[in-house]
């Protein structure tokens, strides 16, 4: 029924290319003085060098997209800076890197990007290299690449079809299918598939591949957080911030869109093409543990799908990376009640299969965890039990408890 | 008898693509002789300052700059630091040679010890400039890492301190250490040379044998590494423009306990015909060595052609550079800076001629200055020179 996945799209002819640069030129500053370079601090001499001749290539076609020769030497550039900076920003622990050599990553990424398009090659590499610089950069140019990204992403509702389509095609499962339930509900019950799948509705193909959930663990009533539907601000700091007393508040989510809206065909629509961090292995505890930077797609193929291994798209603050998907949440009015102004609210994703943990631990901010589908068990120990929690002794790991918990159940 | 040529050769990138120049590709490039040849490198990332037989030269793109009364060099992007005999200096680059960022004077009379070291402490091309050591340390050689350091002490052991959360430092964690600290695990084992790359380290034993620790992100430790696995194998599953978009296809992972990111304690390495490892020196992320039958291996990252197989892809497993034995060419010492390989070379003899052992790089300066002054040493080694010009 679908079509299997398909060869290499074929590179973009120049009328695309040429509709393509423009949009993309018009995201840059008009000439080439009004593209400062202006970084937050100071970084080595040799960069300023680098970036002002990639600068100069840009720019020296007057708008047009550069010529062959042009392109390669910019292409060159922009591994050049990105590797340089790379090496800084990897020089320390990740919260003393300058910002400045951040800002240089991320004209790596800019200009590597703008190579690519401007000699139209497929455009998703110059995707993957926006999102390397929305990952590890600073902003540079009113955040350039949030909006070179948005351009580019455009371009690839053709080439998304059919990798969602062929990756509706591969997990067509082999042998008989017992019946079985999606942990995930479909948000269009049986029918049609979303419009980026051509295939036959991906609800019937992807439910045979998915086991059955466990169930979920007892809680004893004397263990059960109380429940508190929409209380008042006030009720809530006095009874359980300033008390440091977990609770669970219903209703505040009922009218979110992305109670309505997600779904994995949704975030392949939305940004299956998109590169997220992802952490690999059961525990960031255990010594197989790794993290690995991997597209949405291939994401949810390999880990949410097919489940091989355990893969989670963990604490990555994906809703500043991909704004699109922020427009379905809500910041709770209760976050106002926090120390320091809004700035300081991080807004962290959590999306796996089932059988994720995260260790015990203790976070430095205080959280809520906003469930949007699936389920998540949670044990939580009051701050004064600490030392009988056996934190460990390294600096990596000193927020995480030695424990292991087990569930029953 | 012909006295056996030398010439340094250099692979990897270029100092004119460092300055956004069109570069000439990744070599192999001769390094101009100069008067009196070149007898040692210190390559930074945009430059490398070279000694000739009339003392120091900064060689930069398409520039060269000598500095006169100078015996040694420390570089880096933001400083150089130039050891004289009786003072040592940094200047921040770009500010020319006017006013020193730092200045020491070195008293006299004591044992020479190659850069970083200084006595009772060592040199770093960036501030604080000078650092004391304990003088229970005994350091002989001395090698910096991006966030590390290593000492080489009289009888062969190893201590290391600094950054250490990619197992470079060898003490078997991920922990930092603010003080010289003994590689324990090497204890038994007497090393005769050490190298710090960017997150890595690597040390020969007196009996020739190779051992490399820290982080194998690119292959530089010589041992399985996933990322490159996956580009081997995403290059096998034929060209996909859009690989982004290509579901992931069955590839057959070997198990994750396989590959190895980070070695904290450190690991024997053994080349391809197991030879005997003279030298060692590592860059930002590869790793070169050479064997005593003058033979250069190299592995880890190779993007810029550092490796200097002629391509520009990274490895993690040692290979030989053949342009070597096409052309005849008998290495003899190997000196890595951050992208790139220097590598001295004796050139194939006259046709009546045996090859002179690489034994001519000796300790000892006495047998330096009794040699035939068109037979120039190989570097880097220990030479104490009278310098009577004074420091600029």
């Amino acid at each position: 029924m679908a079509a299997p996945a398909e060869a290499a799209a074929p590179a973009a002819a120049p009328a695309v290319s040429g509709a393509l640069w423009a949009e993309v030129w018009a995201l840059l500053p008009g000439t080439e003085e009004e593209l400062t370079l202006a970084l937050s601090g100071e970084v080595d001499d040799c960069v300023q060098p680098l970036l002002r001749r990639a600068r100069g290539l840009l720019y020296g076609a007057a708008g047009r997209p550069c010529g062959e020769e042009a392109a390669a030497a910019l292409r060159r550039l922009g591994d050049i800076l990105r590797d340089y900076s790379w090496e800084k920003l990897n020089a320390g622990p990740w919260r003393e890197i300058s910002k400045a050599w951040r800002q240089v990553y991320t004209y790596g990424c800019l200009f590597g990007a703008l190579a690519e398009v401007a000699a139209g090659r497929p455009v998703a590499p110059a995707v993957r290299l926006c999102d390397m610089g929305l990952l590890m950069g600073a902003s540079v140019l009113d955040n350039v690449l949030a909006r070179l990204v948005r351009v580019l992403q455009r371009q690839l509702p053709r080439e998304q079809r059919r990798g969602a389509a062929a990756l509706a095609a591969e997990v067509r499962p082999e042998g008989p299918d017992p019946p079985r339930r999606p942990p995930l509900p479909s948000p269009r019950g049986g029918g049609s598939a979303g419009p980026a799948l051509a295939a036959a509705g991906p609800t019937t193909v992807l439910q045979s591949v998915w086991t059955e959930p466990r169930p979920a663990p007892a809680v004893r009533p004397e263990d059960a957080l109380p429940r508190l539907r929409c209380p008042s601000l006030e009720h809530f700091r006095d009874n359980y911030l300033i008390p440091q007393k977990p609770v669970v508040l219903e209703g505040i989510m009922d009218h979110w869109p992305c109670m309505k809206k997600w779904s994995v065909d949704y975030f392949c629509q939305i940004a299956g093409c998109r590169t997220v961090p992802v952490e690999l292995g059961t525990r960031y505890t255990d010594e197989e543990w790794s993290q690995k930077l991997m597209t949405v797609s291939d994401f949810i193929s390999q880990y949410i799908v097919n489940e091989k291994s355990v893969g989670y798209l963990a604490q990555h603050q994906l809703f500043d990376q991909i704004p699109e998907l922020k427009e379905d949440i809500n910041i709770p009015d209760y976050c106002c009640l926090g120390e320091g102004d809004e700035d300081h609210i991080t807004i962290n994703a959590w999306f796996g299969p089932q059988g994720t943990i995260s260790p015990l631990h203790q976070d430095p901010q205080q959280n809520f965890l906003a469930q949007v589908f699936g389920r998540k068990y949670i044990r939580l120990y009051s701050p004064q039990d600490s030392e009988n929690l056996y934190p460990h002794e390294s600096q990596i790991l000193h927020n995480t408890s030695q424990l292991f918990c087990f569930f029953i159940g | 008898m012909a006295a056996p040529r030398r010439a340094w050769l250099v692979f990897g990138f270029s100092t004119e693509e460092a300055a956004g120049e069109p570069g000439p590709g990744p070599g192999p490039r001769r390094l101009e002789p100069g008067p009196g040849g070149i007898r040692r490198v210190w390559p930074a990332w945009s430059y490398v300052v070279v000694e000739t037989g009339a003392g120091l030269e900064v060689q930069s793109a398409g520039q060269r700059r000598r500095l006169r009364g100078w015996s040694e060099a420390l570089p880096s992007e933001t400083h150089l630091v130039l050891r004289g005999a009786t003072v040592a200096r940094a200047w921040r680059r770009g500010a020319g040679l006017g006013a020193p960022a730092w200045s020491r004077a070195l008293p006299r009379g004591l044992p020479w010890q190659p850069l970083p070291l200084l006595p009772g402490g060592f040199a770093t091309p960036r501030p604080p400039f000078y650092t004391t050591l304990p003088a229970g340390l005994r350091a002989r050689r001395l090698a910096l890492g991006n966030e590390h350091v290593l000492v080489l002490g009289a009888n062969g052991e190893l201590h290391a301190w600094g950054g250490g959360r990619h197992g470079q430092l060898g003490h078997g964690t991920l922990e930092s250490e603010a003080q010289p600290r003994l590689v324990e695990a090497l204890a038994g084992v007497p090393m005769r040379a050490v190298a710090a790359g960017g997150w890595h380290s690597a040390s020969v034993s007196e009996a020739g044998d190779l051992y490399v620790w820290g982080w194998n992100e690119s292959g530089q430790l010589a041992l399985p590494c996933k990322a490159l696995a996956e580009e081997r194998a995403q290059g096998e599953n034929a060209g996909a423009g859009t690989a982004a978009l290509t579901p992931h296809r069955e590839q057959p992972v070997a198990e994750a306990a396989a590959f190895i990111s980070i070695q904290a304690l450190p690991a024997l390495l053994d080349l391809p015909q197991e030879p005997e490892v003279s030298e060692v020196s590592c860059g930002s992320r590869h790793t070169a060595a050479v064997t005593r039958g003058g033979e250069l291996y190299t592995w880890g990252w190779g993007k810029y052609g550092q490796l200097g197989h002629g391509d520009t892809t990274s490895s993690d497993q040692p290979q030989r550079v053949e342009h070597l034995v096409a052309e005849g060419l008998w290495a003899e010492a190997v000196v890595c800076g951050p992208w790139t390989t220097y590598v001295c070379v004796q050139e194939p003899p006259g046709p009546q001629c045996v090859p002179s052992p690489p034994a001519a790089c000796s300790e000892d300066p006495a047998a330096a200055r009794t040699s035939p002054s068109p037979t120039l040493p190989s570097a880097p080694q220990d030479r104490t020179r009278t310098d009577s010009a004074a420091p600029d």
